[in-house]
C-alpha cells in the first residue's frame, strides 16, 4: 500500500494550526490549565488540556467538536488543494464522543438539540457540501480507525481520487468526571510512562488529513503504507498487551516493514495506571532485540488525551517530526515504568535526527486498536 | 461479480417488540406489543451493569451467530479474529451520559458508578458485543444519523472487500427511553430493539456450509432519496427492483414516481434511527426466502430532501 498524505490540519489546546502545534509541542509548553467551560467544584479533578475559545470562563458552548473539526478540515482542504467544495469528496470522522457535549448542555436545558445534531455530518455538508460523511465513535482509537476505513475506500475499484480522514473531541463532564472517578487519586497532569504518574485528563483537539490513492504533482506529507485494526475483545477499560501486539504486528505484516524499519513511535501513551504499561510490554515485545532502536515520544503530555482525535494528531505531529527531523519531548517523564525500560523516549527537549518510517498507536475502551505505519513524503 | 469477491448475508437476527423472526418483522410487526427481554434469550448474566442498547445488541447479536452457526453451545465455531462488528446506533448510550451528567450536578463525581466509565463512549455497543462473544476482528461504531444501519453495512463490506475480515457481524439497535423521548419533543416510541446480519465473503460462508440468505450487491450514497434511487438503479442498468425497503421520512408520504409500481415496504410507526438499515436488510432476505426474486432496495434517509444511502440486495443464487 502506498496512498499519498496531501494535506494535513489540526488544532488543539496548544496551537490552532500546525505550525503553531507543532512548535509549541517542540517547546515543551502544554495546554494544562483550570477546567473552562465546567463547573469545577463538582469534580475533584480540575485541570485539563482545553482549546481557550470560550465566551467567558465557566461559561460553555455547544457545537465545538463541530467547530475544531471544521477548522482542522479546512486546513487539510486547504492544503491538498481542494478548497471548501467537499462535494465529490467522502469526509470520514473519528470521535469518541460526537457531540455529546452539545447533548450535555441540552439536557441542562441551556440550548435547542434535535438527533441531527449529534453526528458531523449536517455541519460538514452545510458548510463543505459534504454529501458522503461518516461519524465512527470508536473511543480513543476512533481517527486511526477512521484511517484504516479511508485506506479501505482507497483502495476499492471504483474508489475516489480523495478521501478526507479527519478526527476530533472536546471534553464532556460525564467522559472527564467518569474518568477521574476510577483512579484513587485525581490526576494533576497527564505524564504519560511515568512512574509517579496518577491518570489521565482530557484535552480538546482535530485534526484532518487528505489522503489521495496518488499524489503525483501534489505536496506529499507522507505516505500511509498500512492500517491494522482489531479488538481484544477482553474488558470494557482493561486493555490486552496480547491484542495490541497483534495489531502491531498485522501493521508491520501490511506496511511490509521490519521493526528495525522504524524510527519513530508516536506513542498513544494516556498516562493512565493500565494503559501505559500495556502498551509497553506489547512494543517491547513487537521490537524485541530493536526495542531501543526508534526514537519515541508521547504528545498527550502536552495536549492532554484528546480521545478519538488523538490518533491523527499523532500522525500530523509525526509528518511534521519526520519532515523537520525533530521530535517533541514527552514533559513529564522523568523516570520510565519498568515496562518501558530501554526505551528511547525523547524527553526535556526536543531530538534533531533524520527520520523515515514511523509507527502510530491508538488503543480504546473495549480493546480496540489501531496501529498505522507511515513514511516520510520526501 | 466474481463468486471469489460476492458478499453475501449468512445471518440475520431480529429481536423488536411484536416480532422476534424476519418473517415477523416482514409482516409488520403488531403494534402496541410488549417490550422485548433481552435476559429471555441470553440470561441475566452480565446484563446489570450495561445501558438498554447494549443488553438488546447481546440479545440480538446472540441470535443472528446462532442462526449462521458461527455460535454453538462450545462457543465460537470459527477463529476469533475472523469475525468484526459494525455496530449502528444514534441514540445509545444518550441515557448514560445525561444520567452520570445529574449525578455530577447533585452529589459531585463522588455520586457516580465506575461502572459507566466504558457506557459513556459510543462505542459501548459494539465493544461490548466483541467481548461477550469474543469476536477479535474488526470493531467498529457507527453514528451515522438516518443512514446510519446502511451504512454499517457498507463499511462491513469495505473491510471484507479489503481483505481484513471474512464476516462481520452488522447490528443495528436503538433504545427508548426518556432520553431520547426529550430529544425528539413527543411520545412517539423508538424502536426499542434492532437487528443484526451477518455479511460474509461468498467462499467464507461457502466452506462453513453456511446458507446464503441474500447477495450483497452495492451501496450507494446521495444528495437526497430521488438522486440515491437513480445511483442504485445504476448499479445494474434495465434491472428494475422488485420491492423497495422506504426511509422513514420526517415529512410525511413519499412522492408516488419515486419507484412507481415497485411494491413498498416500511418498518412500522416506530422511529427505527440508526437500526433502520439492518432492519430493511433482515426484512429482505425475509422476502427472498419466501420465494421472493430479483433485486430489493434499502434506502434510507431523514427526508426525501435529504443525504440518503442505498443498498441493493439479490436473492441468493439457487433459490
Amino acid at each position: 500500500m502506498n496512498q499519498a498524505i496531501t494535506g494535513i490540519g489540526a488544532v488543539a489546546s496548544i496551537g490552532r494550526d500546525v505550525d503553531e502545534l507543532f512548535e509549541n509541542l517542540c517547546a515543551g509548553k502544554t495546554g494544562h490549565a483550570p477546567l473552562r467551560g465546567f463547573d469545577r467544584a463538582n469534580f475533584r479533578a480540575r485541570h485539563a488540556y482545553e482549546v481557550d475559545n470560550r465566551p467567558a470562563e465557566g461559561q460553555d458552548v455547544p457545537g465545538r467538536a463541530s467547530a475544531l473539526l471544521l477548522d482542522a478540515v479546512a486546513q487539510a482542504a486547504k492544503g491538498a488543494g481542494l478548497g471548501e467544495d467537499l462535494s465529490g469528496v467522502p469526509v470520514l470522522v473519528g470521535t469518541g464522543l460526537r457531540e455529546l457535549r452539545s447533548l450535555e448542555l441540552w439536557w441542562r436545558g441551556e440550548h435547542q438539540l434535535t438527533e441531527k445534531d449529534l453526528d458531523f455530518g449536517p455541519v460538514l455538508r452545510e458548510r463543505f457540501g459534504a454529501v458522503q460523511a461518516h461519524t465512527f465513535s470508536n473511543a480513543c482509537s476512533a481517527s486511526l480507525y477512521a484511517l484504516a476505513m479511508g485506506s479501505d475506500l482507497l483502495a476499492q475499484e471504483d474508489a475516489p481520487d480523495a478521501v478526507i480522514v479527519a478526527g476530533v473531541d472536546v471534553l464532556t463532564e460525564s467522559m472527564h468526571g467518569l474518568l477521574e472517578r476510577v483512579h484513587p487519586q485525581a490526576p494533576d497532569r497527564v505524564r504519560p510512562f511515568d512512574r509517579n504518574r496518577t491518570g489521565v485528563l482530557m484535552g480538546d483537539g482535530a485534526a484532518a488529513v487528505v489522503l489521495r490513492r496518488d499524489g503525483f504533482g501534489e505536496q506529499v506529507h507522507g505516505r500511509l503504507r498500512g492500517v491494522a485494526v482489531n479488538c481484544d475483545a477482553y474488558h470494557a477499560t482493561a486493555p490486552s498487551p496480547e491484542g495490541i501486539a497483534v495489531a502491531m504486528r498485522e501493521a508491520h505484516r501490511m506496511a511490509q516493514v521490519t521493526p528495525a524499519d522504524l524510527d519513530l513511535v508516536m506513542l498513544h501513551g494516556t498516562g493512565t495506571l493500565l494503559n501505559d504499561e500495556a502498551e509497553a510490554v506489547a512494543l517491547a515485545e513487537v521490537l524485541g532485540a530493536d526495542r531501543a532502536r526508534p526514537l519515541m515520544t508521547a504528545v498527550k503530555s502536552m495536549t492532554g488525551h484528546t480521545s478519538g482525535g488523538s490518533g491523527l494528531l499523532n500522525l500530523v505531529v509525526g509528518l511534521r517530526a519526520l519532515a523537520e527531523s525533530r521530535v517533541p519531548p514527552t514533559v513529564g517523564l522523568d523516570d520510565p515504568v519498568d515496562e518501558a525500560a530501554g526505551f528511547r523516549f525523547v524527553t526535556g527537549a526536543p531530538h534533531n535526527e533524520e527520520m523515515t518510517l514511523m509507527q502510530l498507536n491508538a488503543f480504546g475502551f473495549g480493546g480496540i486498536n489501531a496501529v498505522a505505519i507511515v513514511e516520510a513524503g520526501r | 461479480m466474481s463468486q471469489s469477491s460476492q458478499i453475501v448475508i449468512s445471518g440475520v437476527g431480529v429481536l423488536v417488540p411484536g416480532a422476534d423472526t424476519p418473517t415477523a418483522l416482514a409482516a409488520g410487526p403488531a403494534p402496541g406489543s410488549e417490550p422485548v427481554a433481552p435476559e429471555q434469550t441470553v440470561g441475566k448474566k452480565g446484563l446489570r451493569y450495561k445501558d438498554r442498547a447494549t443488553q438488546l445488541a447481546y440479545a440480538i447479536a446472540a441470535k443472528t451467530l446462532q442462526d449462521t452457526g458461527l455460535l454453538d453451545a462450545d462457543g465460537l465455531t470459527v477463529p476469533a479474529e475472523s469475525v468484526g462488528v459494525v455496530a449502528s446506533s444514534n441514540l445509545g448510550n444518550l441515557d448514560t451520559v445525561t444520567r452520570a451528567l445529574d449525578t455530577i450536578h447533585a452529589e459531585t463525581v463522588s455520586g457516580t458508578s465506575p461502572m459507566d466509565l466504558p457506557n459513556a463512549s459510543s462505542n459501548v455497543i459494539a465493544s461490548s458485543v466483541a467481548i461477550r462473544f469474543g469476536l477479535r476482528g474488526p470493531n467498529l461504531m457507527v453514528c451515522n444519523g438516518a443512514t446510519s444501519g446502511l451504512d454499517a453495512l457498507h463499511w462491513a463490506a469495505t473491510m471484507i472487500t479489503a481483505g481484513r475480515v471474512d464476516r462481520v457481524l452488522v447490528l443495528g439497535v436503538e433504545p427508548d427511553n426518556d432520553t431520547v423521548r426529550r430529544l425528539f419533543g413527543d411520545d412517539r416510541a423508538v424502536v426499542d430493539g434492532g437487528a443484526a446480519v451477518v455479511l460474509e465473503r461468498a467462499e467464507a460462508a461457502q466452506q462453513r456450509s453456511a446458507r446464503a440468505r441474500a447477495v450483497y450487491r452495492g451501496y450507494r450514497q446521495a444528495d437526497d432519496v430521488r438522486s440515491c434511487i437513480e445511483r442504485l438503479r445504476a448499479l445494474d442498468p434495465g434491472m428494475e427492483p422488485a420491492r423497495w425497503q422506504t426511509p422513514q421520512t420526517g415529512s410525511g408520504p413519499l412522492p408516488d414516481d419515486l419507484l412507481p409500481g415497485v411494491p413498498r415496504d416500511g418498518f412500522g410507526p416506530a422511529r427505527a434511527s440508526g437500526a433502520l438499515g439492518v432492519l430493511q436488510a433482515v426484512a429482505a432476505t425475509a422476502w427472498f426466502a419466501d420465494g421472493g426474486k430479483g433485486l430489493v432496495y434499502a434506502v434510507a434517509g431523514a427526508d426525501v430532501a435529504e443525504p440518503a444511502a442505498g443498498v441493493a440486495l439479490l436473492a441468493p443464487q439457487g433459490t
